[in-house]
């Protein structure tokens, strides 16, 4: 005969990422380094907003650039002459914060003041995994549809800011870039939200006044 | 999804319960999944079949309970199950609260992804 035991085991998958995550923080903190995870969905305007801050920012940026297969986000990244990561995710729609933890090492941090991290383009997934920045970014455009911010709330709840992105091409898709700033201060009342074209610039600068907001808060 | 790396965190942490507790068979176990984390039990399932074939957890009965949301609400203090409509193919509504509209509310449940319990067999 065997002995049989019921044991309880209590180990939650999430919480386990959240330990992992307040490690990650407290290697940035020791840094002095601020840190934003920036999520939104595949082409919503993600590297192109990091392209842009490198070039306007006067902070020392560093980038993870998470991205299913290819190293192609962090490629763009490397022209910029900054410090980048490419974190190839495999086949997961989302970083975590073990992922995260192994690309740390490979950033110089205490030659940077501010860390990107672009997670996998992705809206849902996301929502679930702390990484252990600052402050989360959503960004999503006019041309994933004007619904986007209803459709998927939980982003939103758990994000610190949002940009609403292309607003150059909100009259050709036919999209209300001022329901999408709406939608998302429904879901997330105490949200600043950007309307931003990284095509024109426009929104740009209040972007970086509040990342500089954050930052001295931090 | 992310189905594929939870199932195998998941199956992870169950053979480390199970070989700490010097199992040689692991009988059942149970998981609790909250509604929030997207994950679909039958997909989730799945994968841990995938992922469990060579295993001593090969034949055990994998019980998935969905924890449903729950919410606080800051407005009216509601504390309970959010609305959420069979026919909403929006989720904004698991973000409000049901009894104000009110949208600054808190989670309080359905975002777990947890193993509750194990049945394992040892030797005497
Ligand atoms: N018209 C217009 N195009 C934009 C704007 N912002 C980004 N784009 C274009 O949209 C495309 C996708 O932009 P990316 O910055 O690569 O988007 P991403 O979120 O990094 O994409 P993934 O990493 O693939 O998920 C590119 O062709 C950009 O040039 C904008 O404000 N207006
Ligand atoms: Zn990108
Ligand atoms: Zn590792
Ligand atoms: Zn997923
Ligand atoms: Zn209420």
């Amino acid at each position: 005969m065997h002995n049989i035991a019921s044991i309880d085991v209590e180990q939650d998958i999430i919480q386990a990422n959240d330990k992992l995550a307040y490690e990650n923080r407290r290697i940035l903190d020791e840094n002095n380094v601020f840190a934003v995870d920036l999520v939104g969905a595949v082409g919503s305007g993600k590297t192109s907003l990091l392209e842009k801050l490198i070039d306007e920012m006067e902070d020392d940026i560093g980038v993870i650039a998470g991205d299913i297969l290819s190293k192609f986000d962090a490629k763009r990244i490397e022209d910029k002459n900054v410090p980048v990561k490419g974190l190839n995710t495999g086949k997961e729609c989302h970083l975590d914060a073990h992922l995260v933890e192994h690309a740390l090492p490979d950033i110089p941090l205490e030659d940077i003041s501010i860390l990107f991290v672009e997670n996998v383009g992705n809206l849902i997934c996301p929502a679930d995994f702390n990484l252990g920045t600052h402050v989360r970014t959503v960004i999503i455009s006019v041309t994933e549809g004007d619904d986007t911010a209803e459709k998927h709330p939980m982003i939103f709840k758990g994000a610190d800011m949002a940009i609403v992105n292309k607003v150059d091409l909100a009259d050709a898709v036919g999209a209300d870039a001022d329901k999408m700033v709406k939608d998302v201060k429904t879901i997330n009342p105490d949200i600043p939200v950007v309307k931003c074209s990284l095509k024109t610039g426009e929104g740009v600068d209040e972007i970086i006044a509040l990342y500089k907001k954050f930052q001295s808060k931090k | 999804m992310h189905e594929l790396s939870m199932a195998n965190s998941m199956v992870e942490a169950i053979l480390d319960t199970a070989k700490k507790n010097d199992a040689i068979q692991v009988t059942e176990a149970v998981l609790e999944v909250g509604e929030l984390t997207m994950l679909n039990p039958e997909q989730l399932r799945f994968m841990m079949d995938v992922l469990r074939e060579d295993t001593i957890l090969k034949d055990a009965e994998i019980i998935i309970n969905m924890i449903p949301i729950e919410i606080e609400c800051e407005s009216c203090g509601f504390k309970g199950v959010s609305k959420t409509d069979e026919e909403m193919d929006h989720l904004m509504a698991v973000a409000t609260c049901p009894k104000c509209d009110n949208t600054r509310v808190h989670i309080i449940q359905g975002q777990e992804c947890n193993i509750k319990t194990i049945k394992i067999e040892k030797e005497d």
